[in-house]
């Protein structure tokens, strides 16, 4: 058994902007029988399917009414009731509103995670500080807990701050993110050279400077994957506003959802045009950072 | 590049950690610590919530005692366990050898292939419980239909039949994660350098050598990040189990995970002190977990 | 993104709102002609479509109290009652009135967060007798406090497809002598229909452990938190049912399902034991097609019991200020009988209030049951169930039984092995 070979350093094959395109160099052999490479393609093929399906399932039923949803073989081409969806969508919610919230408050959201993880992040992967490893421990281990149990503490927090009803009560407290503050941490660790600091530091660079000019714009790469992550969580986050928001304007849009769903008389249509334009937004910025993504995970990860 | 500052503005080096950790660790503190503490606080209370804080009342460790004992809570803990692993290594295993075939095999097609995989990652779980309550649906749902069309079988009552119902919440889980794990890898492939490849198939390996050989040595920091993710996420599972039961634990509780009992001890049995108890017991479990996929990619790495 | 240029404000500071009640003040003195501006606002917490219900009342508030306005916070079902938990919890952001369904009154009744409406200047007592029975009574706590005012509630009926009846030779007092007439009647229509007797085995188990129950008696657990499910009273409940199962009598169908509503459709189901209100949901959404073809009677073997209803509460650590207000809403909701009725006109919410079922055109024919005139049955049924006994353990309760059916039925257990293993199960939390 031939022994793992090492790799060489990351900065030999990543290119200057920080994103990686699959040169040829860096891919393995294309050998094998041409048969299988065309079954293994219909295997990827019949598993896009599935991955879409659902999607494609949602986008349909959004334009179909209640009943037509239901039926027996289900729908699988768009109907002609998505103008009546809408209407009743836009009745019961003050739709355009939450909408509205939600862009904000994930958009808050990621600018504060960004910024303050990226800080803390940088100051644990290169500096030095009394209890550095406790506070590092502290914080992973609040990642191990369900959230949904501070909800109450939550409560008590944000109505002793006056901040109930407020939508800053929902982008600060996650702005401490245990998730943040690791990718960061991680992909400072393996992206910003030390000796790059230093001599900066010598040169007379203030640690601001520092900061914003040199390790910011190596960490490019993770900052576009928190700030995708960090968009996603928040967007589809619906039990902080259940617990702070206290009327539906001032909902975020998946718990105004919600409010169309009853045990026994759920507004499947309503509720799904809802729930595929609530999509829409993520997967626009998914397109945008998604090449940032696989420059940010690889170097985070590799030390 | 310098920057003179008046030297009572220039943040000392001394200084900055502190400075730079502050804006986090401030919101930490006030966000993050209370609820924690709490929480532990509340673990050796026993509290009728509508009562107020003031109805809170000391019982030492009978919350943690009486979690122990717990039939339900061990239930949950074995189905917490059997859905992590069925969800969590085939997510891996497809993973792995997906990222590695789009790696190769992709060139303009590939970001579009990686939108599609990553697309169930990004729904939001009202929209998947729809979807999959509708497709697992016994009579009605296109599962059962694509299956008796393509193998004849009788359909399966995958909602409401215990045998069933952890494979269907596995499904979804794996569905939603795959495209995440692929994502992760194929990054991590990109590191490796081209001539490594070379050199091997000069001497003769062939692709599947190459595979277990080059490529799975050259990822394994990003695996062992991709599982530890998938251990703790796991281990905590609530939204799909949570959706597809409507909040309950299936039938016969076969669905049921800790999260998800803790969630209805607290809410539904309005027992705050219990369910506190039992998420520190499930906290312990899982911490233990992590340490131990630590350990073993530790051991793993062999002589480097 | 600006926030305050773009998108809306929320709600205003109290400081703002204090501006607003002295401008509104000032202008009120110097212009006594003029309309004030609400110098107040009653907060009440409420879920669809008690919240509809509400803001119905408003313009007859507004005549009484024009200087009192109402905000109606709305949440979905589960989660008002989970933000309601949080709020009793901390006492904090307690709304002035909070609805709820009957099911949490019996939850919150004991964790004293909630008024006693016998206090003045409340007095619910007073009104006692206006009220049906039961629900008042069920919202008595083990301390005797009143927690909270009954406005709707939900009788126990028996649906039934009189034309599948029909078809196999019988009439609703076939069904109704006891509960295993009712299974033979059902054997008998799936023989000449194929229609089952019921969607769901548990509907009917849920119906036959409460049959029999005496007034204050608890239905999993007593006053000392004794397990009662060894008793005969559950025995027979699972015995009957397994009887069902066996001869294939039900749809085993999740009630609310796609696939339970679909059979309703098909001409599958033959009967229905639910509230009252299951009417409206048959007509609206699970099977309109099928109007015309139910109709109601009582429950088998004088069976009394109640399907839901919805109370209004006044949290104890809400503002002191306005709670003799946020009474005089709720006496308005609950004891003015042009309000009740307008509930049931508008939402279908059947009347807590004796005089409001006495009202002329409450027991008007109603069409989804062919013309049959049915709330006088349900107001008969009403005046006779009793209330029973919460306990804290009811739900898992439920949830634990629930599955030793289940396991009786889908799994061979025997009836005796499964009591005995959830009244174990239940021993280990009834006195937690």
């Amino acid at each position: 058994m031939s022994t793992p070979i090492r790799h060489p350093a990351r900065s030999d094959v990543q290119s200057q902007d920080g994103s990686l395109a699959a040169t040829p160099e860096t891919r393995p052999a294309k050998s094998g029988p041409p048969a299988a490479r065309w079954i293994a393609y219909l295997i990827v093929a019949i598993g896009a399917l599935f991955m879409l399906a659902p999607f494609w399932f949602m986008f349909v039923f959004a334009t179909h009414s209640r009943s037509e949803i239901f039926n027996l073989p289900p729908p699988v081409w768009f109907g002609n009731d998505l103008g009546a969806n809408f209407k009743l969508l836009t009745e019961r919610l003050p739709f355009w509103h939450n909408l509205g919230w939600s862009l904000y408050v994930a958009g808050m959201a990621t600018v504060l995670t960004l910024l303050f993880c990226s800080m803390a992040g940088y100051a644990f992967a290169l500096m030095e500080f009394r209890f550095k490893k406790g506070l590092f421990a502290l914080v992973m281990a609040t990642m191990l807990l369900p959230s949904f149990m501070n909800m109450i503490p939550t409560f008590m927090i944000m109505d002793a701050l006056g901040w109930i009803d407020q939508q800053r009560a929902l982008y600060v407290p996650g702005a401490a993110s245990a998730f943040g503050i690791f990718l960061m941490r991680q992909f400072a660790a393996s992206a910003v050279p030390r000796e790059l600091v230093e001599a900066a530091r010598m040169d007379g660079c203030g640690e601001f400077a520092i900061y914003w000019r040199i390790v910011l714009p190596l960490m490019k790469p993770a900052l576009g994957t928190l700030a995708l992550i960090t968009f996603i969580q928040s967007w589809n986050n619906f039990i902080n506003p259940l617990v702070v928001m206290r009327s539906l304007p001032n909902y975020t849009l998946p718990l105004a959802l919600r409010s169309l769903q009853s045990t026994m008389n759920t507004e499947w249509g309503a509720l799904m045009c809802g729930s595929a334009i609530a999509t829409i937004p993520l997967i626009v910025l998914f397109a945008i950072t998604s090449r940032q993504l696989i420059a940010g995970l690889t170097a985070g990860a590799v030390k | 590049m310098s920057m003179r500052r008046p030297s009572f503005l220039r943040l000392s080096p001394k200084w900055a950690p502190y400075v730079f950790i502050s804006p986090f660790l401030i919101l930490f503190g006030v966000f993050g610590v209370f609820p924690l503490g709490f929480s532990l606080y509340l673990a050796f209370q026993s509290w009728e919530p509508t009562g107020g804080l003031k109805a809170m009342e000391f019982v030492g460790l009978a919350n943690f005692a009486f979690a122990l004992k717990d039939p339900w809570f061990w239930t949950a803990l074995k189905n917490t366990l059997w859905l992590a692993i069925a969800s969590g290594v085939p997510q891996h295993l497809v993973a792995l050898p997906l990222a590695a075939f789009i790696h190769t095999s992709f060139k303009r097609l590939r970001d579009g292939v990686i939108a599609v995989y990553f697309l169930p990652y990004i729904t939001s779980t009202v929209a998947i419980a729809i979807m999959f309550n509708a497709l697992f649906s016994q009579d009605y749902g296109m599962i059962n239909a694509a299956l008796a069309q393509a193998f004849g079988m009788s359909h399966i009552d995958w909602l409401h039949d215990p045998g069933r119902i952890k494979p269907a919440i596995a499904f979804i889980v794996f569905w939603r994660y795959v495209g995440f794990n692929t994502v992760l890898y194929l990054a991590a492939m990109q590191t490796i350098p081209g001539e490594l490849y070379e050199a091997a198939t000069l001497d003769g390996a062939g692709r599947w050598r190459q595979f277990f050989h080059i490529t799975l040595p050259g990822i394994k920091p990003m695996i062992f990040f991709g599982v530890t993710l998938s251990v703790i996420g796991g281990l905590q599972l609530f939204e799909e189990p949570f959706i597809l039961t409507g909040g309950k634990g299936g039938p016969q509780q076969a669905a049921m995970t800790s999260a998800t009992y803790l969630f209805r001890e607290a809410f539904a049995f309005n027992d705050f002190g219990g369910a506190s108890a039992m998420s520190w017991l499930l906290f312990v479990v899982v911490a233990l977990l992590t340490w131990a996929t630590n350990v073993a990619f530790r051991t793993r790495k062999g002589p480097q | 993104m600006s926030a305050s240029s773009t998108l809306p404000r929320g709600p205003r500071t109290s400081a703002t709102t204090r501006r607003t009640v002295l401008a509104a003040g000032l202008a009120a003195a110097v212009a006594p002609g003029v309309r004030a501006a609400p110098a107040r606002t009653l907060t009440v917490a409420a879920f669809p479509l008690v919240d509809q219900i509400v803001k119905d009342a408003i313009p007859q508030w507004s005549q009484r109290h024009p200087d009192v306005a109402i905000n109606v916070v709305m949440r979905q079902y589960d989660d008002h009652h989970t933000a309601m938990t949080t709020a009793l919890s901390t006492a904090v952001y307690l709304p002035d009135v909070m609805a709820l369904e009957a099911s949490y009154v019996g939850k919150f009744s004991d964790g004293g967060g909630l008024s006693d409406l016998r206090q003045p200047p409340y007095d619910i007592g007073r009104n006692r007798s206006r009220f049906v029975a039961y629900a008042y009574d069920q919202a008595i706590n083990r301390k005797g406090q009143v927690v909270a005012a009954p406005t709707d509630i939900g009788p126990g009926t028996m649906l039934y497809r009189q034309d599948l009846l029909e078809r196999a030779g019988l009439v609703s007092s076939d069904l109704q002598p006891s509960w295993d007439a009712y299974i033979d009647a059902g054997i008998r229509i799936k023989k000449a229909t194929g229609a089952n007797l019921i969607g769901n085995v548990r509907t009917f188990k849920d119906l036959m452990i409460r049959s029999g129950l005496k007034k204050g008696q608890g239905l999993y657990f007593d006053s000392d938190s004794n397990v009662l499910v060894d008793t005969p009273r559950f025995h027979r409940a699972f015995e009957l049912s397994l009887r069902m199962r066996r001869n294939h009598l039900e749809g085993h169908l999740e009630t609310w399902s796609n696939e339970w509503a679909e059979a309703f459709r098909r001409n599958m189901t033959a009967t229905e034991l639910g509230g009252s209100w299951m009417v409206g949901q048959l007509a609206n959404w699970v099977a309109p097609g099928t109007k015309g073809l139910w109709r109601a009677a009582q429950l088998p073997e004088a069976t009394w019991v109640s399907y839901g209803g919805t109370y209004y509460a006044i949290p104890r650590d809400s503002d002191p200020a306005r709670k003799a207000l946020a009474w005089e809403l709720i006496e308005m909701m609950t004891l003015d009988p042009s309000r009740q009725f307008a509930a049931l006109q508008t939402q279908d919410a059947f009347p807590a209030l004796l005089e409001a079922q006495d009202a002329p055109g409450f027991d008007e024919p109603l069409e989804f049951l062919g013309g049959q005139r049915a709330r006088e049955l349900w107001r008969e049924a009403a005046r006779r169930i009793t209330a029973t006994a919460i306990h804290k353990q009811d739900k898992f309760a439920e949830d634990a039984v629930n599955d030793a059916l289940d396991s009786v039925l889908d799994n061979g257990v025997g009836i005796r092995q499964a009591l005995t293993d959830v009244a174990r199960l239940l021993e280990l939390r009834a006195r937690r």
